[in-house]
């Protein structure tokens, strides 16, 4: 990749801008990758926003980064290998040629010194024959001279021919003595002063020896005297042709003639010794050629002095042929190899290790010749390097190696042997490869060896590095994943932390604009003026507003409880009560899908909790409304019970048992409740459980953890049909951990899903149990006609566990059968004969009934079970009617229901009226009213029947949320109903609150924002009404009694006028005219002023536009409950006032 | 007597309507009137009262801050404008009202001519309404003394 755009750079190089603008933007990018890798807080710098908006183009980047790195990580551990594998390479080749060079070094050495020692043996023998051959010539010499002399000496001055051949015949005999003594002599010739001539030969060529004389006639005896010896030349020898020369063939043994002397030619002669050879007298020595020789001579010469040592008379020349001293040398040669060759000072070869033929033929002869034109190759090869390198100025000794001769290397080695008068050279010529041939094979079989074995290992220790650096690079790159990982998480953490501070700081300014917008819609809708067209739209913009302030809520509650900022309050609330609102106000909703809602609270339940009730709330407001959402048909069940956190442990076992999918969370609650006996010891914890049930689509097991979290929905493409942002659950679960509890999807039977989810809480000590009104002593029989089972079903067990009989009927004709069973008593008989088709378990019920004493008969009646889509409703209520003397009616309302359906109960006389659905609290509230009635009916039963009494236990269905709730309150406290003649006092458990909707008010219930109770100015109502979006109108003159209002406005006319304004409506008011006065007077009304409501109120508006925070109207301990301010009011800004404050 | 009380009825809702149909006042003032009980007989005079006060103090502030040809202290003069407009909406002096959102519009772009004009106006329109008002009282009074009852005008 890199390698690639490179090379683009390169070829676009003319077009510099746009290649600069590349290299820029890559270096910048690089930049920029390193300094996110440096600093990687610096990322943490971004806005959430931003980093949200982008977190494309940054997965993008980061996959890039990734790629990149991985390549450069891939190149560094390459470049780490190839220096590994580099210096391996170095190491072992630097070890292959040591070993080498010094094994070598050290063998060549040694075999160089023993070569040497060879080479200069080789020579010196034959140096030492040449010696003793020639010191063997000279001895011979020597003693032919003696003997002659003796022999001559003897025979002084022969004077006669007799005694002259006397002393040649004895001189004969001596000299054959001594040449027979001596084989290697080649010959021994006398040369007499007189030209006589006498010499043995031997011919190696036939092995034979001859006697050879001149012609002893052409001698005279005293021819030529000593003074003649000028006389004597070598030419009278040779060329002298008078004389004639014999030649007689001796046995070389015994030296007996053999045949006759033979006249031979001069040619023939062998080299007689003359006198010109002893010029001095001294003895001389020549290397000479015979023809009969194919190897050079050495020839010695003396002269043979007489008696008085004055005159030469006869020189004797010895010849001894080289022939053995070459013999010799082929012999060393034949063993060590190589060449050997002597050459006398001038060149000329006298004796060579080679058979090749050390003369030459001329046409004179003979003749010796020069190394340098041997037929010998390596002779001549040798000799011309030798002349050429050293010319005619050759050193004593030469030791030369590595000569190259021809293709070949050789030693060449020379010495010079002094001889008197006949100096030699010796040569030794040996090829290299004889003595170090196998030196050098050896070596280079070493380097072979060594080299291949340097490679092997080599290539071994590469596949080592390979291997070893495999695991590094691979932990390495694990490493950098690791740490890329580490680092995105980090930065994923950092910007939905950011996200969750920036929602919750933003939490204030979302929602006030829009409470600004419902509370001008809501005076919009209040509005006359509006036409229906108008008044449609405004009312959609109400719900758009209401959903999109849900939503809104939804995602800072998540944010706010994210960023650790909820702060859940520790308030007493009723529990049951805020439950079976809840119920209350999603059975509308229910009611509308056709599905039931039921509560199902056990008795053991806390009254009073303390707790959060906003957050409790909108924990089941949130489960129910999911359930809503994705349930058509069936019911939805919210059950709980009570657990005491200090028996927890006895039930351990039990519930384990029991439920087998809790048992985590029960070790986990074990634990929980272990910390909290700790942290409070004193508190009186309780657990409470909880189950919301639906029949609903249900969940898929796999999604049972997943569901909880954020934007998570267990079927996505739900989102279209049910909408929802899946923050739901999410907020649900957020506020269950942090209230102590946990939540769980439970395994279900049938169809639907089960949320079961625990809650610590504790109960305030003070708080007396909740009291069980004992029904059982009053014999009531309760007959319950409603449509939906799962309600009825709930609704008939906890009578029947309280001792009230119990009797349950589905449908129109039901009711009407057993209502006939039960209280037309004299057509018993009949009916139960009619009506054969009823169940055992309900005649066993009937019959039960009927043992009862004085029965009181309770029942109620589902309006849905009269049929209203006709008018015969009415007659069926004519019918029940007829029974109303003897059982009371309690109706079950639907929110629906019409005006002329309640008119006409209410005309009936039937006055216990209750909203669907029907739960516990309401239905002790039925029993309660009509065990009342009954005694007050048998207290007044002398006065009359005073059907209005029944006033007295009427009430309204007071279905309060807190605004905090995910659901908006504001819709249902629209539809509250405030009953004027309140009387709580009357019911023995002060906790039980009134259900029963009041008959004589209800007319009122279309303007019900305008009728608002003044008895009771409690916080909680005032926050109500104000919720409910009231226009201040004339008819209300008194809604703000006994609310104080501090006032602060700079414009006296303004000033007047608003308190008068709030005056009318009956509030106190305490106008200051600047911020500081407000702060001055709030100090100085209460000095523990905690937390005063703020309201801004704009200053150009006359009517009291108000956006009120209801959750710090709660907290009603400061001074005023309300505070108007003009944003702008002098001397100090609202919000540094809030500040201050 | 019954026709004198009659006719000064008569007038003063002729009056009233005038007022209103002029565009001097408008239905603020009726809620003002409304508001008018036992309690606080005068409560109307009071405020009117108030009013005019404070339009006096505030136009004079404004007239002092625009004398000074060099450094208009436009803040100050719209300040001054804000509260005169928040004070006559409260009355319902909807001329004064109207006016008053000129010269806020002027102030704000720094006209310095069209404050001065607008100023102007102001000054004779609030001098206007108070002589309007003062009659209008005048008349209340006068029935009051004949002992009639103030009608109710229903705009």
């Amino acid at each position: 990749m890199r390698g690639d755009s490179f090379s683009m750079n390169i070829e676009n190089i003319p077009d510099s801008p746009m290649v600069s603008r590349k290299k820029k933007m890559k270096i910048r990018k690089v930049f920029d990758k390193m300094t996110q890798w440096v600093t990687p807080w610096r990322s943490n710098l971004e806005s959430p926003r931003e980093m949200m908006i982008l977190r494309g183009d940054v997965e993008q980047d980061e996959f890039q980064y990734a790629s990149s790195h991985c390549l450069s990580s891939y190149y560094s551990v390459f470049v780490v290998r190839l220096a590994i594998m580099v210096m391996l390479a170095i190491l072992i080749g630097l070890l292959t040629v040591l070993t080498w060079h010094f094994t070598r070094i050290y063998t060549k050495q040694s075999l160089k010194t023993l070569a040497y020692g060879l080479r200069y043996e080789l020579l010196q023998r034959p140096v030492l024959r040449m010696w003793s051959v020639v010191n063997t010539t000279s001895e011979l010499t020597t003693a032919q001279v003696k003997l002659s002399e003796y022999v001559i000496k003897k025979s002084d001055k022969p004077t006669t021919q007799e005694e002259l051949v006397e002393m040649y015949q004895a001189m004969k005999d001596v000299t054959w003595a001594l040449f027979a003594s001596a084989k290697a002599l080649n010959a021994i010739t006398i040369n007499y002063r007189n030209g006589f001539v006498q010499a043995f030969h031997r011919d190696p060529a036939s092995s034979s020896t001859f006697y050879i004389f001149s012609d002893l006639k052409n001698y005279s005896i005293n021819g030529i005297g000593p003074e003649d010896v000028s006389g004597w030349n070598n030419q009278s020898i040779h060329g002298n042709m008078s004389a004639i020369w014999y030649q007689q063939q001796l046995d070389p043994v015994t030296g007996e003639k053999l045949g006759k002397p033979l006249k031979i030619p001069p040619d023939d002669l062998i080299n007689i010794a003359g006198i010109s050879q002893v010029p001095d007298g001294e003895a001389s020595w020549h290397v000479t050629v015979s023809k009969y020789m194919d190897s050079p001579l050495l020839s010695a010469a003396l002269p043979v002095f007489d008696a008085s040592n004055k005159s030469i008379v006869a020189v004797v020349g010895v010849t001894t042929a080289l022939y053995s001293v070459g013999q010799l040398m082929r012999d060393l040669v034949d063993v060590h190899g190589g060449h050997i060759y002597l050459t006398s000072q001038e060149g000329y070869l006298l004796a060579t290790s080679t058979n090749g033929p050390l003369l030459k033929n001329t046409t004179n002869g003979p003749k010796l010749m020069k190394a340098i034109d041997s037929e010998e190759w390596v002779i001549r090869a040798g000799a011309q390097w030798l002349e050429k390198t050293y010319g005619s100025k050759r050193p004593q000794e030469v030791h030369a190696e590595n000569v190259k001769l021809g293709d070949q290397r050789y030693y060449i080695d020379s010495f010079y042997l002094n001889l008197k008068r006949l100096p030699i050279r010796g040569v030794v010529i040996i090829p290299r490869k004889f003595i170090m041939g196998k030196v050098d094979e050896r070596a280079f079989k070493t380097l072979i060896i060594l080299i291949s074995a340097s490679v092997c290992i080599f290539f071994i220790g590469c596949v080592c590095i390979l291997i070893l650096t495999n695991g590094v690079s691979k932990e390495m790159k694990l490493r950098a994943e690791l740490i890329r990982q580490l680092d995105a998480r980090r930065r994923a953490e950092a910007s939905s932390n950011y996200k969750s501070q920036f929602l919750a700081n933003m939490s204030h300014e979302l929602r006030t604009p829009m409470a600004a917008v419902i509370g001008l819609l809501d005076i919009l809708i209040s509005d006359d003026c509006l036409s229906n067209e108008q008044y449609a739209t405004v009312t959609q913009i109400r719900k758009c507003s209401t959903a999109l302030l849900r939503l809104l809520n939804n995602i800072l509650d998540l944010s706010k409880v994210e960023s650790g900022k909820l702060v859940l309050e520790e308030a007493e609330f009723d529990l049951g009560r805020e439950l079976e609102g809840l119920v209350d106000m999603f059975s509308v909703q229910c009611i509308n899908q056709n599905v039931e809602t039921v509560l199902d609270l056990s008795d053991d339940m806390p009254a009073l909790v303390r707790g959060d009730s906003a957050r409790l709330v909108q924990i089941f407001a949130n489960l129910i409304s999911n359930s809503i959402k994705f349930t058509t048909t069936g019911h939805i069940i919210l059950r709980g019970w009570c657990e005491n956190i200090n028996s927890l442990h006895d039930e351990m076992s039990l519930t384990v048992d029991r439920k087998k999918p809790w048992a985590p969370m029960k070790t986990k609650l074990v634990q929980h409740r272990n910390h909290l006996q700790k942290s409070c010891k004193n508190a009186n914890k309780m657990v409470l459980w909880f189950e919301v049930d639906d029949t609903g689509c249900g969940i898929d097991p796999s999604k049972w953890d997943s569901v909880f979290e954020s934007f998570e929905q267990a079927d996505p493409s739900t989102t279209r049909t049910h909408g929802g942002t899946g923050l739901g659950l999410c907020i649900v679960r957020n506020l269950v951990n942090k209230m102590g509890g946990e939540i769980k999807v439970v395994q279900k039977n049938g169809l639907g899903t089960l949320m079961r989810l625990y809650l610590i809480l504790s109960t305030p000590e003070t708080a007396d149990q909740n009291i069980q009104p004992d029904f059982s002593k009053y014999g009531l029989v309760v007959l319950l006609s409603m449509y939906g089972s799962t309600a009825r079903m709930i609704t008939s067990k906890w009578l029947r566990k309280h001792g009230i009989a119990t009797v349950e009927a589905s449908d129109w004709n039901e009711l009407t059968q057993i209502i006939r069973d039960l209280l037309e008593m004299g057509s018993r008989v009949n009916s139960f004969d009619s009506q054969n088709n009823i169940a055992d378990s309900l005649r066993a019920e009937l019959s039960n009934i009927e043992e009862i004493k004085n029965p009181v008969f309770v029942i109620v009646v589902d309006i849905g079970v009269l049929d209203l889509t006709t008018d015969i409703w009415k007659e069926q209520l004519n019918y029940l009617d007829r029974f109303s003397n003897k059982a009371k009616f309690a109706w079950l309302l639907k929110h629906d229901t019409s005006n002329i359906v309640k008119t006409e109960l209410r005309r009936k006389g039937h006055v216990m009226m209750v909203n669907k659905p029907l739960y516990k609290a309401k239905m002790i509230q039925i029993l309660e009213a009509v065990i009342k009635n009954r005694k007050r009916c048998n207290g007044l039963r002398n006065r009359g029947n005073g059907s209005d009494e029944s006033h007295d236990c009427l009430e309204i269905d007071p279905t309060q949320f807190d605004t905090c709730s995910s659901d908006d309150s504001s819709e249902t406290s629209g539809e509250k109903h405030i009953d004027k003649s309140v009387q709580p006092s009357t019911l023995h458990s002060p906790v039980l609150k009134n259900y029963l909707i009041d008959a004589t008010n209800s007319n009122n219930d279309d303007s019900t924002s305008a009728s608002i109770t003044q008895k009771n100015p409690e916080e909680e109502d005032w926050k109500d009404r104000l919720y409910s979006g009231i226009a201040l109108d004339g008819k209300n003159l008194k809604s703000l009694e006994g609310v104080r209002i501090l006032l602060a406005e700079d414009t006296p006319v303004l000033q007047r006028v608003a308190t008068i304004m709030l005056e009318k409506m009956g509030a106190t008011v305490t106008a200051v005219w600047d911020g500081q006065q407000a702060v001055d007077s709030l100090n100085y009304k209460s000095i523990n002023a905690q937390d005063p409501t703020e309201e801004h109120k704009s200053s150009e508006e006359e009517t009291v536009n108000n956006s009120i925070n209801p959750q710090s109207s709660l907290r009603n301990s400061s001074p005023y409950d309300l505070i108007l301010m003009d944003c702008q009011v002098k001397l100090l800004f609202t919000y540094e006032f809030n500040s201050t404050c | 007597m019954d026709t004198l009380i009659a006719q000064l009825q008569r007038q003063f809702r002729d009056y009233t309507i005038s007022l209103y149909h002029q565009g001097f006042l408008d239905d603020q003032f009726t809620e003002l009137k409304k508001l008018q009980d036992e309690c606080s007989p005068d409560f109307v005079a009071e405020v009117v009262t108030l009013f005019f006060e404070d339009c006096e103090k505030l136009i004079s502030n404004m007239a002092r801050a625009l004398d000074q040809a060099g450094n208009v202290d436009f803040k100050l003069v719209g300040s001054s404008v804000h509260q005169l407009k928040g004070s006559s909406s409260s009355v319902g002096a909807k001329r004064v009202k109207g006016l008053c959102i000129t010269l806020k519009e002027c102030c704000d772009s720094q006209n310095y001519e069209g404050c001065v004009r607008c100023l102007q106006q102001v000054d004779i329109e609030y001098k206007t309404l108070k002589a309007k008002l003062q009659d209008l009282f005048n008349l209340e009074q006068q029935i009051v003394q004949a002992g009639g009852r103030i009608p109710q005008v229903d705009i």
